[in-house]
């Protein structure tokens, strides 16, 4: 892209921003809600997108990291009486270590296994939560005392958003990003390029291991008591992959429009069909999967309407 | 061998025997391990007992590894295909007065055509793209599978009372009388599987296409047919273990997703498309589950982990699997 | 070995040498692939490699580039040993190869191919500027925005070889830059290796069409069983007797040129 497509985005992103900011004081609180969870969406989509999206590595247990982020914040808040916000930066760094812990041995594996073993990391990690009640409360879950309005957890989420856009653009749209896709396309070829695929894959793990981190702890400052099934719930990491398959894997905008449509779409069907809405889910899921693979992105640089490729 | 090959076999023997140890020394820790007659018996019912479900959860993995062997997709609707197949034994039971055993000769095909179905409507259009694809749309299968059982049966737990009663394998092993029926009948019908794998022509043929799919097109094999009946395939041996699952436990709509995930535990330990290692797998699981749930407190969240745990630690040693297979 | 004045190392024929491949052994399950291969590749001259099927060639290269580790041996460049080293590691240090069946990003575009690979300190500009270039060399311009996977073999083999030369590299090794190309673009090709050449670099190329070999080979090693079975000049090469004998005699496809 040219300097004057990333001025233009840029301040694309400022106008949205700066809406943003100031919608919250017009709307319910249902509204504001929704909001607020709308760009929690974005920032997980987004976030799995770098490791999976870009790299080809298929996180099937992303939610771990949303789960230990939202634990982080709430054990601090709840039982240690710490201020919100300085749990958020533990939660980050938190989830930062344990990324490059887990990360460092399991990206060695392949495809459909790296997937399966990310599912066991996040289901592991959602048992002992369950189990280690010490720390974490086990199956009663933690309450969190509230003190916020709650304009405050919406502009937490709105600063988080942005940031996770701008460094998923930065990323998407340089050499780092190139690099990435290398990696996913071809592994050896890109080794034998000079990529040190070891170092990136980790480095892009770790990184979108951060973001949902500090997501799951505004969010559990925002909803006031978590517990293990609902923080390390499965279909949140199915979410992540939906929303990014839908809007176009690999690319910058395709996780943001998959992640505002499909939350849209799941609240709208919650809302009016409470019974069947799950069935309707899975069949949407079933649709997506089945007709639009390369997502919303990929029919538009079919038609022309987008250029191929992230860096001109 | 070469010899990474040897030392990866050496350092997964230890591992394997450390976590076979582990319910032990936590047992040991915790007060729940008694060298006494009765307990010992206890240990070897518990055994035995895993040996048996061993068994059947190695029938219904066998049809999961055999999707992901010939087709390289992970059929994460595995499990409530299980699942269908105990509320059609279910149904055949309370509603037909059918036992529910004997049912399975009407619920076999049946599962066979859905099976076959799901091949031709979902999974075909799917072979060949990137993992993520398969497992989105076969988790949204599950999703309507789940949900649709919901509307139909309520998420109530439902039970078959079905041969009540212990049977005393030797004096001090005791195991529930539909527990061994349920093995008797997984034996025999693996049994027939393995032989036709082995020996029936369209066995091998599937054999062949699960070892190199393009290899076995040019030797003349119709991919496509193998890729159907594998799913229906599949998709009975699933059915056929829900069936006996539902004579020895309770369960309800969401129960499949425990055994989706045992399934994937057990391709991971039997690698892909083989019985032998199905079977391995499963018995590998089933035992350790049901050590932990003897020695180790919190059994059953505990059960979970260890499952998850075999399955990881195996992965980052082997990382093609236990059978070894290289992957890329 | 002998050595010039000025310490750097040459062969019999007193060239300098580049890459020294020292007793090199990898095998694969029970076959040998590479059993106890030595030779040193010239300095700045255009080399072969050839051999029957299965005689080990494209197994070596993979062992000089780090694809594969090698069971024993050892690669000597400049000084240091890279046998078993990453192929990245070997990249930077000069050294880039094709593959035999294209490797180039299908999803990607021709201009992200390029700029895929890692060329350290050079900033964007710079290295745009460099990767336009090379695609204008190999006459790919005209689809510098079209995804790897839609261009024709022949394009894809193009765009390969100039990815190859990214980072100026002093070695490069090709592996059956012939394979399903035409004539016309095969001579393209063989024009560019040789400016490449011209221009002070070393190339070596694994080849089955004896008429690439033969005719722009300066210096061709025979590769047979896992091991080199011969070493020279072209024309000495065509009447050595080991050479012949391992192409065509005992039972053996015939290979044709």
């Amino acid at each position: 892209m040219t300097r004057h497509e990333h001025v233009r985005n840029l301040v694309l992103l400022g106008l949205v921003a700066l809406g943003l900011a100031f919608l919250p004081h017009g709307l319910s609180l249902y509204l504001r809600s929704f909001t607020l969870f709308t760009m929690m969406y974005v920032v997980l989509a987004l976030s799995w997108n770098i490791i999976s999206g870009f790299t080809g590595y298929t996180s099937f247990g992303h939610v771990a990291f949303y789960g230990i982020g939202a634990y982080a914040c709430a054990i601090l808040v709840a039982d240690y009486r710490w201020h919100w916000l300085p749990t958020l930066g533990v939660a980050a760094g938190l989830a930062a270590l344990v990324g490059v812990a887990l990360g460092y041995p399991v990206l060695r594996l392949k495809g459909p296994y790296f997937a399966i073993a990310m599912l066991g990391a996040a289901e592991g990690t959602r048992v002992v939560a369950t189990v280690w009640d010490r720390l974490t409360h086990g199956g009663l879950g933690i309450s969190l005392p509230s003190a916020e309005t709650s304009l405050e957890t919406y502009y937490a989420m709105l600063v988080l958003m942005v940031v996770t856009i701008v460094i998923a653009y930065v990323i998407g749209h340089s050499r780092i990003g190139v690099r990435l896709n290398a990696i996913r396309e071809d592994e050896i070829a890109a080794e034998a390029l000079g990529i040190n695929a070891t170092r990136y894959k980790l480095a892009a793990f770790t990184l979108s291991a951060v973001f949902p981190a500090v997501a799951g702890g505004i969010q559990a400052y925002k909803v006031l008591y978590i517990d293990p099934p609902s923080v390390f719930f499965v279909q949140i990491t199915i979410a992540m992959a939906l929303m990014s398959m839908l809007g176009g894997k690999g690319t910058v905008i395709g996780p943001i429009v998959g992640a505002v449509l499909l939350y849209t779409a799941q609240e709208f069907t919650w809302v009016n069909f409470p019974t069947a809405h799950l069935i309707a889910y899975g069949l949407f899921i079933i649709l997506v999967a089945r007709f639009m693979p390369r997502g919303l992105m990929g029919f538009a640089i079919d038609r022309g309407w987008a250029r191929k490729g992230m860096v001109h | 061998m070469e010899r990474s090959e040897i030392r990866s076999l050496y350092l997964l023997a230890a591992f394997l025997v450390c976590a076979y140890a582990v319910p032990f020394l936590v047992g040991a820790w915790v007060g729940n391990v008694r060298l006494d007659q009765r307990w010992l018996g206890n240990l070897a019912t518990v055994v035995v007992s895993g040996v048996m479900q061993g068994g059947v959860y190695a029938m219904f993995a066998v049809g999961l590894t055999l999707i992901f062997g010939v087709m390289r997709i992970i059929n994460a609707a595995h499990g409530e295909m299980v699942m269908m197949g105990a509320y059609l034994s279910w149904v055949s039971f309370f509603y037909l007065g059918v036992d529910p055993l004997l049912a399975m000769v009407l619920t076999l095909p049946i599962a066979f055509l859905f099976g076959v179905a799901v091949q031709k409507v979902l999974l075909n259009a799917v072979v060949g793209q990137p993992e993520l694809t398969g497992l989105l749309i076969t988790f949204g299968l599950g999703l309507v599978m789940i949900y649709t059982a919901e509307l139909i049966f309520t998420t109530d737990f439902r039970t078959i009372p079905y041969a009540p009663g212990t049977v005393h394998v030797t004096s001090a092993i005791a195991v529930g009388q539909n527990r061994l029926i349920s093995f008797v009948m997984a034996v025999v019908i693996s049994i027939g599987v393995y032989l036709f794998l082995k020996l029936n022509r369209l066995g091998k043929a599937i054999r062949a296409t699960a070892l190199n799919a393009e290899v076995a097109m040019v030797c003349g094999i119709d991919v496509q047919r193998i890729y159907v009946i594998t799913t229906g395939l599949a998709a009975a041996l699933a059915v056929a273990g829900g069936a006996l699952v539902s004579i020895q436990f309770g369960f309800n709509p969401e129960t499949g997703v425990l055994y989706t995930l045992q399934a994937f535990a057990i391709i991971i330990l039997g690698g892909r498309g083989d019985y032998v290692g199905a079977l391995i797998g499963g018995l590998m699981l089933a035992v350790l589950e049901n050590l932990v749930s003897l020695m180790v407190p919190n059994g059953t969240a505990m059960v979970e982990l260890a499952a998850y745990g075999l399955m990881i630690f195996v992965l980052l040693i082997r990382p093609g699997g236990l059978m070894g297979v290289k992957e890329g | 070995m002998g050595s010039q004045g000025d310490g750097a190392l040459t062969d019999l024929g007193g060239d300098a040498i580049v890459l020294e491949a020292r007793n090199l052994r990898k095998a694969f399950g029970g076959v040998r692939a590479v059993d106890g291969c030595s030779f040193a590749i010239p300095r700045g001259k255009i080399s072969g490699l050839i051999g029957p099927n299965g005689s080990g060639k494209t197994t070596t290269f993979n062992l000089l580039t780090g694809v594969t580790t090698p069971d024993g041996g050892d690669v000597i460049y400049r000084g240091e040993n890279l046998a078993g080293h990453k192929p990245y590691e070997i990249f930077r240090r000069g050294i880039t190869r094709t593959f035999q069946i294209t490797r180039i990003f299908r999803e990607m575009t021709v201009l992200e191919n390029m700029l895929s690979v890692i060329a350290v300190d050079v900033p964007n500009r710079v290295a745009r500027a460099r990767a336009d270039e090379l695609i204008g060399l190999v006459n790919l311009t005209h689809l510098r925005a079209e995804y790897g996977g839609r261009l024709s073999y022949g394009q894809q083999k193009l765009l390969e070889f100039a990815r190859a030369l990214m980072t100026d590299p002093d070695l490069i090794l090709l592996d059956e830059p012939a394979a399903g190309v035409n004539r016309t673009l095969l001579q393209h090709l063989l024009d560019h290796i040789h400016r490449l050449q011209a221009s002070g670099k070393t190339i070596v190329i694994v080849e089955h069409d004896m008429n690439v070999i033969m005719n722009h080979c300066e210096r061709i090693f025979v590769m047979d069983y896992g091991v080199k079975i011969a070493e020279g000049p072209p024309a000495e090469i065509r009447s050595d007797e080991r050479v012949i004998e391992a192409y065509f005699g005992r039972r053996r496809s015939a290979e044709h040129s």
